[in-house]
C-alpha cells in the first residue's frame, strides 16, 4: 500500500475540499441543533421583536406533563410500527417474487417504484380524491359494489379512518423503497445454496430461513432502523392527507407556528432527538447505516 | 398430495404468479389511473356521486387551464420550483464531489471522524430544525425570498449526497488514479479529468437525489414563504385546496405535470446506472 507514505501531506487539501461542506453543515445542521438546546429555555414568540425569557426547565415539564404530548407519541409509535412492518414485509415479499425472470419483469419493476418517486404532493391530490366522503371511488366500491361497508367511513373526518388512511398512504409510497434494498440483495444470493438445501429436503419456509433470511439480515437491519427514523420524524405526508392525525412532526410544527411558541417546539425537538438517539445507539452495533442511497 | 409435478400444475402455478403480479400493479397504480382519468373528464364528471373509471367526453381543458395564468397560478410554482431545485441541486452536488473525494480518497487526520458524522445526519431530519432554521433565516433577513429555500435545500441534501458519491468513488480503482498521477496531473486535474467522467452515473443519481428532495419540500417551504409569488408547487398547490380555484381536474393535471419532471429525471439515472458500469457502485 502507498498509504504510509503520504500519511499527513493529503491534510491540506483535504482541508480545501472540505471546508465548503463542512461549514455549510455546522452552520446549518450543527448549530441549529445546539441552538434547539438553548432556544428551549426560553419563552419565545415568532415575532423577533418581542423579547424572550429565560423560564429554565418549564418548556420541558409543560410539554412532558401534557396529555396532547403522550397521545401524539402513542399515534406516532403506532404509524410507524405498522408501516415499518407493512412496508418491510411487503417489500420483501414482492422482491422474493421478482427474484426470478418473468416476461416484462423490468417494466413491473419501473411500475412498482412510482409511488416512490412521485413527489408526495401529486399522490396526495389523487388520494383525496380517491378517498372522498361524497364522490370518492373508493367509497363508491367499498359501499355500492363491493358492499365491504353500509355507510362510507368519512376518511378525513375520523380520526380512527383517518390513521388507517395515513397508514395504508405511507406502506403504498414506501414499501419500494424496501423493495429495491431486497430485491438487490437477493440476487447476489447464489443458487447453489438453494440447491443444496433443497437436497437436504428443506421445504419453501426452511429454505427462506435456512437460506435467505440469514443473507438479508443486514440490509433488513438497515432498512428497518432508517424506515423507524423517517417515519417517527414524519410530517409532510401526514399534514398533507389529513388534520385529524395528530403525529409528533405535526404536534411539533403547529406548536412553533400555529400556537406561536418556539420554546416549547424546541423543546419538543430535544425530547425527539434524544428518542432517536437511544434507538441509534441501542441498534449501533448491529446496523450499517452506510448500506443507504 | 405428493402429486407428480405435472406440465399443467407448472401452468397453473405461473399462471397464479402472473394473476398475483397483475393484482400487486393494479394496486399500486390505482391511484395513478384515478389521476390520469379525473385529469380527462370534465369538472361535473368528476364529482358525479357514481364515479366512473374512463371519461365519458375525454377533454384537454385542464391541462390548458393549468398552463393559463389569468386562471391558474401553476406557471409561477413551476418556475419557482424548478429555480430552487435545479439551483439547490447543481450546487450541492458541486460541493459535494469535493468532500467525498476528500473523504474517500485523501489521507488526513479525523477522516474516520469526519466520514462517521454525516451518518449522524439520519438523527437531524428537517422537523427536528424548524425552529433554529427559521429563526436563523428571519435573523440573516431571507424570511420570504427564494434562497433561503435553496440555502436549506442544499444543506438538507449535502450529507446524503457526500456519503452516496463517497460510495460510488470508492469504485473507482485507485490504480487509474495513481498511472494518472505519474503522467503528472495533480489531485486537483485527477478530480476533473479521473473522476467525475468516471463516475458520471453516480453524479447524475446524486443529482436526481437532490432535485427529488429539493421539488418535494413542503416543510421548509411551508415556514419560509408568506407570498404567493414565491411559492413553489407543493406549498403553491396546497394553498389552492379551499379556494375556488380547486377544480379537481386542473388538480390532477398540476399533480401529473409536476411528477413528469421527476419520474423522467429518475428513469434517466436509473438506465445510467444500469447501462454504464456491471454493478453500478449502488450499495444497497
Amino acid at each position: 500500500m502507498f498509504k504510509a507514505k503520504k500519511e499527513t501531506s493529503d491534510g491540506k487539501l483535504a482541508l480545501i475540499l472540505l471546508l465548503p461542506s463542512a461549514l455549510l453543515i455546522l452552520l446549518l445542521i450543527g448549530y441549529p441543533m445546539l441552538s434547539n438546546f438553548y432556544i428551549s429555555f426560553f419563552q419565545q414568540s415568532i415575532n423577533p421583536n418581542l423579547p424572550s425569557e429565560f423560564i429554565g426547565f418549564e418548556n420541558f415539564s409543560e410539554t412532558l406533563g401534557d396529555a396532547e404530548f403522550y397521545k401524539s407519541l402513542g399515534i406516532t409509535l403506532l404509524y410507524t410500527l405498522l408501516v415499518v412492518a407493512g412496508s418491510t414485509a411487503l417489500g420483501l415479499y414482492v422482491a422474493i417474487l421478482f427474484n426470478r425472470p418473468f416476461k416484462f419483469r423490468k417494466l413491473a419493476r419501473s411500475l412498482i417504484i412510482l409511488s416512490y418517486v412521485t413527489p408526495s404532493i401529486s399522490l396526495i391530490f389523487a388520494w383525496k380524491y380517491m378517498f372522498n366522503n361524497g364522490y370518492g371511488i373508493i367509497n363508491y366500491i367499498g359501499r355500492d359494489i363491493l358492499h365491504i361497508f353500509d355507510r362510507a367511513p368519512l376518511w378525513f373526518d375520523n380520526p380512527t379512518s383517518s390513521f388507517i388512511l395515513v397508514v395504508l398512504f405511507a406502506i403504498w409510497r414506501y414499501f419500494p423503497y424496501a423493495f429495491i434494498a431486497f430485491l438487490a440483495i437477493l440476487q447476489t444470493i447464489s443458487p447453489t445454496l438453494y440447491e443444496a438445501a433443497e437436497m437436504d429436503g428443506a421445504n419453501i419456509w426452511q429454505k427462506f430461513k435456512a437460506v435467505t433470511l440469514p443473507a438479508i439480515m443486514p440490509v433488513m437491519m438497515t432498512v428497518i432502523t432508517l424506515r423507524t427514523i423517517w417515519m417517527f420524524y414524519m410530517f409532510e405526508d401526514v399534514y398533507l392527507l389529513t388534520n385529524k392525525v395528530n403525529v409528533l412532526g405535526i404536534y411539533l410544527y403547529e406548536t412553533a407556528f400555529a400556537f406561536n411558541d418556539l420554546g416549547k417546539a424546541s423543546a419538543i425537538s430535544v425530547i425527539l432527538f434524544c428518542i432517536i438517539c437511544t434507538l441509534i445507539i441501542v441498534v449501533r452495533k448491529r446496523v450499517n447505516l452506510n448500506a443507504s442511497s | 398430495m405428493p402429486a407428480v409435478n405435472t406440465k399443467s400444475d407448472k401452468m397453473l402455478k405461473r399462471a397464479f404468479f402472473y394473476v398475483g403480479m397483475a393484482l400487486l400493479l393494479f394496486i399500486c397504480l390505482f391511484p395513478f389511473f384515478i389521476m390520469l382519468m379525473t385529469a380527462f373528464k370534465s369538472s361535473e364528471e368528476a364529482i358525479a356521486t357514481n364515479p366512473t373509471f374512463f371519461p365519458e367526453q375525454w377533454t384537454l381543458r385542464h391541462f390548458v387551464d393549468i398552463f393559463n395564468p389569468d386562471i391558474f397560478p401553476y406557471l409561477t410554482y413551476l418556475q419557482n420550483s424548478l429555480m430552487v431545485s435545479l439551483t439547490a441541486s447543481l450546487i450541492s452536488v458541486g460541493i459535494a464531489i469535493f468532500g467525498a473525494y476528500a473523504l474517500s480518497r485523501l489521507n488526513f487526520r479525523w477522516r474516520i471522524q469526519i466520514n462517521a458524522s454525516f451518518y449522524m445526519v439520519y438523527m437531524f431530519s428537517g422537523i427536528l430544525l424548524i425552529v433554529p432554521l427559521f429563526k436563523l433565516i428571519s435573523g440573516f433577513g431571507l424570511y420570504d425570498t427564494r434562497t433561503s429555500l435553496i440555502i436549506i435545500m442544499i444543506v438538507q441534501t449535502l450529507p446524503t449526497a457526500i456519503l452516496m458519491l463517497n460510495s460510488y468513488f470508492e469504485t473507482i480503482p485507485k490504480d487509474l488514479e495513481e498511472a494518472a498521477k505519474i503522467d503528472g496531473l495533480n489531485r486537483v486535474k485527477v478530480i476533473f479529468y479521473i473522476i467525475i467522467p468516471l463516475s458520471f452515473a453516480g453524479i447524475v443519481s446524486v443529482f436526481v437525489y437532490c432535485f427529488m428532495v429539493a421539488w418535494n419540500d413542503f416543510l421548509f417551504a411551508s415556514i419560509f414563504f408568506s407570498s404567493s409569488e414565491n411559492f413553489t408547487l407543493p406549498v403553491g398547490l396546497y394553498s389552492l385546496f379551499s379556494t375556488p380555484d380547486y377544480v379537481w381536474g386542473r388538480m390532477m393535471a398540476a399533480s401529473i405535470v409536476t411528477a413528469i419532471p421527476v419520474v423522467i429525471l429518475y428513469a434517466i439515472s436509473e438506465s445510467l446506472i444500469k447501462g454504464n458500469t456491471t454493478d453500478g457502485g449502488v450499495k444497497g
